[in-house]
């Protein structure tokens, strides 16, 4: 009872105590909702709500240090956020006003949105027949995606409560924040003029500023709709004589259908000033004019960072120019490969004789070199089609099919035979062929520079297939650029030499010892021959280099024995030729034909302490705490024959590889083999040697393509700053 | 001395030989190791529809498709038709979120599905390749080895298991069309899921 009096007696004081309480709740912001990395709430512009009139809600996420939340169009992945309302009878809701996002970089991909803590604004208008004196409350159900590494749905049931009155104030918390949010949202752009062409696979946007604007600095522009604009793709901003900023979007790769407008968002780095404001972003909704196509599906190739990483790690960062020279001079040093010397050389000794009208010699000195540079541009047409096409090839993919390494093995085999002399080419083909090249030398200029290509081909995979490697991981026409110049080095000799009659008198005098040299020179041609054959053992098997070599020796006497026959002997000789010559074509048609089968013969990779290589290989490895390095190689490759023979095969390199419990793995090219491919393309490489160490805890080291001993012993010294297993225990 | 047009013919056996070694497809080849360490190559089932479905068990997306039965559900139906469905995981292996073969097949055989190959692309470089952004993000290969849809899933851009069942999925679509011989409607759409974690 007694309570109940002490009660009666501080009613008064209860009451009160009552309505301040209700009152502080009415305006009081629920406290705020923790989900594991997002804090949200509802907030208010004002502290009251004026009938007819309208007001700024907003929804608050303050994220987790390093988390993200996204923006209406999410980019490449993510969710837009979402509010659903519960609104009392007669509210009005708008849509949600988003501030300016901005872009997110993931790995390759690039997404829309905010870090830190955002509000997102939504208007409500309340209706004039509102009481004052009454509440509202009004709820809503947010959801949101948060990512950082991973993503995680979250989401809240949220409310707020704020009175009707004729009167309002800003929100102490929240309301200056809010007004300077809604100032800071996107309009529409006043005194420019906008517009946007298709163009192919992209869109210009052009923004033409009014007189005397200041530099907006870097603009950026965030498509309303996905399906639109590639996020991941980089923007390029130029400006035109008329002085328009051109804004180019690459369209998205997955185009979506009904493109008439280009609507979204542009941030400028600098902001635009408009009626003497500054304004960090507007909007933009202008009409497309033209139309686009979907974007090239290469955007997420290896990404530039990785290749820049890989390329700093290797110390081989080329610009154009010396890209160029490189391939210059490499072009000209083809002229000294064991493939392509003897007959280049004895076609420059035959200038030297001089049959010829020096006009004429001089553009066959021009057209043999069209012939080298047409063909190296055809080759690395080919190998960039096939690529586009979605092949997993990379250079030297001319020498991983057994069939080419055939057809070039023939080929050596019979110009080698052709110099020492077993058989005249004049006695193969009937004379009108003669006549004919004879009647149209230019041609004859062309195809000489066709078949020095081909010629060249086996020795260009071995000896520069890091260079071309490098060619071919730059834009299309920078690798075609490099290509001619490849092929303008190369032919250069020869032209030079078909133009200044003068410099030939540098050669010696053509005289019986040319006979003698033409002989001699055979045999680097037989030693093509014989590396080709071993490149085809590696290929295939045993039985294949059995097979290709008795085909060679019954090849070789099909010429011989046609050669008996063209000189004046009987038809019989003739039926030899023709009856070896088929026994030879039956002898390697197996060889031909087997070029989709697996290999027969385990390769080279898995040798000694060397595992081979599976996608999972690193990981597997690596998951043991241990270093892992990978060496990419190829029979066909002459320098990761080199390195291998000195550096890997070394007994001080294999002691500092088992000191450290460094676990090696071989990836073998030596045939096409598209998960090896990838592996290279992840490493932002095309071709072979590639040698990398796996470092537990650290980035991926890439070594030099020429490998010696210190390289080795310097990259497994930044292993020993981990404390690994091994190193602890020695 | 050598009179080069009588090369032609082995020039031209050289260009063809080359040709041939490489044939073009628009859905490129790829050759992955599967949840049981073999190697699976998208050319072997040429002549085949082929679905790839790009998954990671950690992606909230995934689960939605999985927890509502809607990802197995399409697996047998489709399997049930001959279509060769491949569930391709291209997180990276430095991701924590990376899975092992084996770590990969325990979970497919957890949630009961049943795609003909669950493949782990550890170097992401099919993923690249493809263009794949998110998970899942789907592909309709043909018999002849073009690319017929890509895309989402379904229509309904959510989390919420719930709305699987009522969403319209654009890969049942394609391949419903596709098989009754009439061209895909809906050939393309953005992708929505967790970024793959390259």
């Amino acid at each position: 009872m007694d309570s109940l009096k002490t009660i009666a007696r501080v009613t008064p004081a209860f009451a009160l105590a009552v309505v301040l309480a209700s009152g502080m709740a009415s305006t009081a912001l629920a406290s705020p909702v923790k989900t594991e990395h997002v804090e949200a709430e509802l907030v208010s512009e004002r502290t009251a709500l004026i009938p007819g009139k309208p007001v700024t809600l907003a929804l608050r996420l303050k994220m987790a240090e390093g988390w993200h939340t996204y923006w209406r169009n999410p980019g490449d992945s993510g969710l837009p956020t979402t509010i659903a309302w519960k609104l009392p009878e007669g509210v009005g809701v708008g849509a949600i006003q988003w501030p300016a996002p901005r872009t997110l970089p993931t790995g390759p991909l690039v997404n829309y949105g905010y870090e830190g803590e955002v509000l997102l604004l939504t208007g409500l208008t309340v209706p004039r027949d509102a009481a004052p004196g009454s509440t509202y409350k009004f709820s809503a159900r947010a959801d949101w995606l948060v990512c950082k590494d991973v993503c995680i749905p979250e989401g809240a049931d949220l409310d707020i409560v704020l009175p009707v009155s004729d009167h309002s104030d800003p929100y102490p918390q929240w309301g200056s924040a809010i007004a300077a949010v809604r100032a800071a949202l996107p309009t529409p752009l006043q005194a420019w003029r906008v517009n946007a062409r298709g163009d192919g696979a992209r869109i210009a946007l052009a923004l033409t500023p009014p007189e005397g604007a200041p530099d907006p600095g870097p603009l950026y522009f965030f498509s309303y709709d996905e399906g639109r604009v590639e996020p991941s793709a980089k923007q390029v901003l130029t400006r035109d004589a008329s002085g328009a900023y051109q804004l180019t979007l690459p369209a998205a790769i997955q185009l979506a259908p009904d493109f008439k407008r280009v609507a979204g968002v542009v941030t400028a780095g600098k902001g635009f000033v408009e009626d003497g404001e500054r304004v960090a972003a507007v909007t933009v909704d202008v009409p497309l004019v033209g139309t686009v196509v979907a974007g090239a599906k290469s955007a997420l190739a290896p990404s530039p960072t990785d290749a820049a990483a890989a390329q700093a790690a290797s110390g081989s960062d080329l610009s154009l120019a010396a890209a160029v020279l490189l391939a210059l001079i490499g072009g000209l040093i083809l002229n000294l490969m064991p493939c392509v010397f003897p007959v280049l050389s004895l076609k420059a000794l035959h200038l030297a004789q001089g049959h010829t009208v020096a006009r004429v010699q001089r553009l066959q000195g021009i057209a043999f070199a069209l012939g080298v540079v047409a063909s190296f541009v055809a080759l690395a047409g080919l190998l960039l089609a096939l690529r586009a096409a979605g092949e997993q090839l990379g250079w030297g993919f001319q020498l991983q099919s057994p069939p080419v390494v055939i057809g070039l093995a023939v080929l050596f085999f019979v110009l080698a035979l052709n110099l020492s002399g077993v058989f005249e080419f004049t006695s193969l083909v009937p004379s009108s062929a003669g006549d004919w090249t004879a009647k149209n030398p230019y041609v004859d200029s062309v195809l000489s520079g066709v078949l020095a290509v081909v010629i060249a081909s086996p020795c260009t995979a071995p000896f520069m297939g890091a260079a071309m490697g490098f060619a071919f991981a730059q834009p299309a026409v920078v690798t075609l650029g490099i290509f001619v110049a490849l092929g303008l080095g190369m032919s250069l000799p020869y032209a030079l030499l078909a133009w200044f009659p003068g410099w030939r008198r540098w050669l010696p005098r053509p005289g019986a010892w040319m006979e003698r040299l033409k002989q001699a020179l055979a045999f680097p041609l037989y030693a093509t021959v014989a590396w080709l054959v071993w490149v085809l053992g590696a290929q295939l098997d045993n039985d294949a280099v059995v097979r290709m070599l008795i085909a060679l020796v019954v090849l070789a006497l099909a010429l011989w024995a046609w050669r008996v026959f063209k000189i004046g002997h009987g038809r019989a000789w003739a039926a030899v030729a023709s009856v070896a010559l088929v026994s030879a074509l039956v002898v390697v048609w197996p060889l031909l034909r087997g070029d989709k089968d697996e290999p027969s013969a385990v390769t080279s990779a898995a040798t000694g302490p060397w595992r081979a290589f599976t996608p999972t290989t690193v990981a597997d490895l690596g998951s043991g705490g241990h270093p892992v390095f990978i060496d990419f190689t190829a029979a066909w490759c002459v320098t990761c024959q080199v390195n291998k023979r000195l550096v890997l095969n070394n007994t001080e390199v294999r002691d500092a590889f088992a000191r450290r419990g460094v676990e090696l793995v071989r990836a073998d090219w030596t045939r096409r083999d598209p998960v090896i491919t990838q592996a290279l393309a992840a490493l932002g490489r095309q071709g072979v040697p590639v040698y990398v160490l796996y470092r537990p805890g650290k980035s991926p080291l890439v070594l030099p393509e020429i490998l010696n001993k210190q390289t080795v012993f310097d990259a497994l010294a930044t292993l020993d700053s981990v404390p690994s297993q091994t190193v602890t225990l020695k | 001395m050598m009179h080069p047009i009588r090369f032609l013919p082995l020039v031209l056996a050289f260009a063809a030989g080359a040709v041939a070694a490489a044939s073009s497809t628009v859905a490129p080849d790829f050759a992955l190791t599967d949840a049981t360490g073999k190697t699976v190559k998208l050319s072997d089932y040429r002549g085949k529809y082929v679905v790839l479905e790009w998954t990671n068990p950690e992606c909230p997306f995934v689960r939605k498709h999985y927890d509502s039965g809607n990802m197995q559900g399409l697996q047998k139906e489709w399997g049930a038709r001959d279509v060769v469905w491949l569930a391709v995981n291209s997180t990276n292996q430095s991701s924590y979120e990376y899975k092992s073969p084996q770590q990969m097949g325990e979970w497919m055989r957890a949630k009961d599905a049943a795609p003909k190959a669950a493949l782990i692309d550890g170097t992401s470089a099919t993923g690249r390749t493809y263009g794949a952004k998110t998970t899942p993000h789907m592909f309709v290969v043909n018999p002849d080895g073009d690319v017929i849809y890509r895309g989402a899933i379904d229509d309904r851009r959510s989390t919420n298991p719930a709305d699987a069942k009522s969403a319209n999925n654009y890969v049942r679509a394609a391949l419903s069309e596709a098989l009754a011989g009439k061209p895909v409607t809906v050939a393309s759409t953005a992708p929505y899921g967790c970024s793959v974690k390259y």
